[in-house]
């Protein structure tokens, strides 16, 4: 089968108006307009597989988004070539409209007065949806999603999770093959971005949907993407494992300890690099090969009540991915 | 396998929506009607004072009452808002959705035109007819065939309207300032499309002028058409300007969409 979603080259730039500030710099803007080229994404090439679901990592500006609107249809690339379900989205036309769904964080499409069923009934009808097959959608959506009750309400009435929601239902009716989710537990409570979190996974247990989502929360990733594409400066830094990029970034291991009685800060710190310490929870960062002496030698001398072995937190790893550079190429 | 029935579902889905949004917003109904009535109502006030018992360019004061309902019911029956719309969704990112969607986002924008035209003309016909009954200067001469010509001129300018409205939102494509030329538009067709007054006032020279434009077309013919005044060769020039001018803006908006859109996927929303 051919890959879902493949970038080759991907590049896109901006020309962006450059305006010095104040009154002058308006003048001057306007009879004699300067621009800057804003390299937004760059060169950016990979392959996604249908039923995958692919993390896409990166600071802000960091050129997530202008891709997944060049992967919609949205924006027109400056070079390279896009292809999504077999088509080129830049006047892919309705036939590939119907095949993708496209969800932005910050924007909605539901329509804020009305309750969310309205929306629904109006992508039944421009999506040509069929009686019988809406009702057996929505039915299932609601239970998945656990809309219940929300769906008679209106839309300016629902917390932000329940929109995110009724909002993830309203862009799936049409049952598309293929997502693009930018940001969509962005402001959620936890339990409702569990929620979310859920429903994605089982949407692609069922129907098999590729899905390429952007998201500021580790957590997203981790609990959702088996694979992550980071890109910083418009530029694609690495495509692969989550795990392969931790065991790959972070040199060192995090032995998290609770103690029995007796140990002092500066004891441990014969072990390794004290990061916490308040009695009995400690952790000490120790470099990754030794992990495991370590904690022999320290179960051996100190009174351990509990020792685990984790890596640094996400979090870290990806700072220190953007902030190193990392390779591209596998290991 | 014809497509009409999706698209009257589409546009029946589309018209419901906009009505129930509406019906979220009564008061704001009410207050669109009285704007709709207070223009031509002031302009009626002031005309019915200066022909008092005599006429201004072949109008008397019945000529006039006939004129300004006739512009009440033209007006709201072709306005277009487009413009306003466009500029937020260009603007605000929710034209994203709108093209991701398998339906050109005209099509919202048609619908709503619909939705609109529907409800506030059909309230101004009931006004038009409760004052008819007690005010005879305003009724009109039963001619079945007239009507149905001004029907055909009505719908071509709102046509003409609509895509001049949605044409001058796409302008948002390019500049922040596109609500603020359909303003100038609207400030310029109060005078040539017959809002404030009949063409047959204006100076010949500028009356002359605006035969050239499309103002006259989009107003001022299809009032005309429906009160009588216009008459044998002014009803085919009125149909052949309109015709013209349509297809002018028609090419226009095919133009500015076409760029705007690639200029939209160049530099992003």
């Amino acid at each position: 089968m051919p890959p879902a979603i493949t970038a080759d080259r991907l590049s896109k730039t901006f020309k962006v108006k450059v305006r010095d500030p104040g009154l002058k710099g308006a003048l001057r803007a306007l009879l004699k307009p300067r621009y800057r080229d804003v390299h937004a994404v760059r060169d950016v090439t990979f392959a996604i597989e249908p039923g995958e679901i692919v993390g896409f990592l990166g600071p802000n500006g960091a050129g997530k988004t202008t891709t997944l609107k060049m992967l919609a249809g949205l924006l027109y690339p400056t070079s390279g070539r896009v292809a999504v379900a077999g088509f080129a989205p830049w006047g892919g036309g309705p036939a590939f409209k119907r095949r993708i769904a496209l969800v932005l964080g910050n924007r909605q499409q539901l329509v804020w007065d009305l309750p969310p069923e309205e929306t629904f009934q109006l992508n039944r009808a421009i999506y040509d949806i069929a009686e019988p097959d809406y009702r057996e959608r929505l039915a299932e959506l609601v239970a998945l999603l656990d809309l219940g009750d929300l769906l008679q309400k209106p839309v300016r009435q629902l917390s932000l999770g329940e929109r995110m929601k009724c909002e993830l239902a309203a862009a799936l009716l049409h049952r598309p093959p293929i997502l693009f989710l930018d940001e969509p537990t962005l402001g959620l409570d936890v339990t409702a971005q569990e929620a979310i979190r859920r429903f994605l996974t089982q949407y692609r247990e069922r129907y098999g949907a590729t899905v390429l989502l952007t998201s500021h929360y580790m957590q997203d990733v981790t609990a959702l993407a088996s694979r992550v594409l980071i890109i910083n400066r418009g530029r694609l830094l690495y495509d692969g494992a989550l795990a392969a990029l931790v065991a790959r970034i972070s040199r060192t291991k995090r032995i998290e300890l609770v103690l029995a009685d007796g140990v002092t800060r500066e004891v441990l710190a014969g072990f390794g690099d004290v990061k916490e310490f308040r009695f009995p929870n400690a952790v000490l960062e120790v470099p990754r090969e030794d992990a495991a002496t370590t904690s022999a030698r320290l179960l051996a001398a100190l009174p351990v009540a509990d020792l685990s072995i984790e890596d640094p937190p996400i979090e870290d790893v990806i700072r220190a991915a953007f902030a190193g550079g990392i390779e591209l190429d596998e290991p | 396998m014809s497509r009409a029935p999706l698209w009257l579902r589409r546009y029946a889905a589309l018209i419901r929506n906009a009505w129930l949004v509406d019906l979220q917003y009564r008061a704001s109904i009410v207050l669109w009607l009285l704007w709709g009535v207070t223009e031509p109502a002031v302009a009626l006030g002031i005309w019915w004072g200066i022909a008092g018992d005599g006429q201004v360019a072949g109008y008397a004061r019945a000529d006039f009452a006939r004129y300004f309902f006739a512009l009440m019911l033209v007006n709201q029956l072709t306005i277009a808002w487009d413009s306003w719309y466009l500029d937020g969704w260009i603007r605000e990112g929710e034209l994203n959705f709108r093209l991701a969607r398998p339906l050109h986002p005209a099509h919202e924008a048609v619908a709503e035109n619909i939705a609109y035209k529907a409800r506030t003309a059909g309230m101004i016909v009931v006004v038009w007819l409760v004052v008819s009954l007690v005010w005879p200067a305003v009724r009109l001469p039963l001619a079945p065939g007239r009507w149905a010509l001004t029907a055909a001129a009505v719908l071509l300018a709102a046509a003409m309207r609509f895509f001049i409205s949605f044409t001058t939102g796409l302008l948002a494509f390019w500049t922040t300032r596109a609500t603020a030329i359909m303003e100038l538009h609207a400030g310029v067709s109060l005078f040539l499309s017959g809002r404030l007054a009949p063409l047959a006032l204006l100076p010949p020279a500028v009356a002359a002028a605006a035969a050239l434009t499309w103002f006259p077309y989009m107003l001022a013919f299809p009032v005309e058409l429906l009160t009588g005044a216009a008459q044998g060769r002014a009803v085919v020039t009125g149909f052949v300007g309109q015709l013209v001018w349509l297809g002018v803006w028609i090419a226009a908006y095919h133009v500015t969409w076409t760029r705007g859109l690639r200029r939209y996927g160049a530099v992003g929303g």
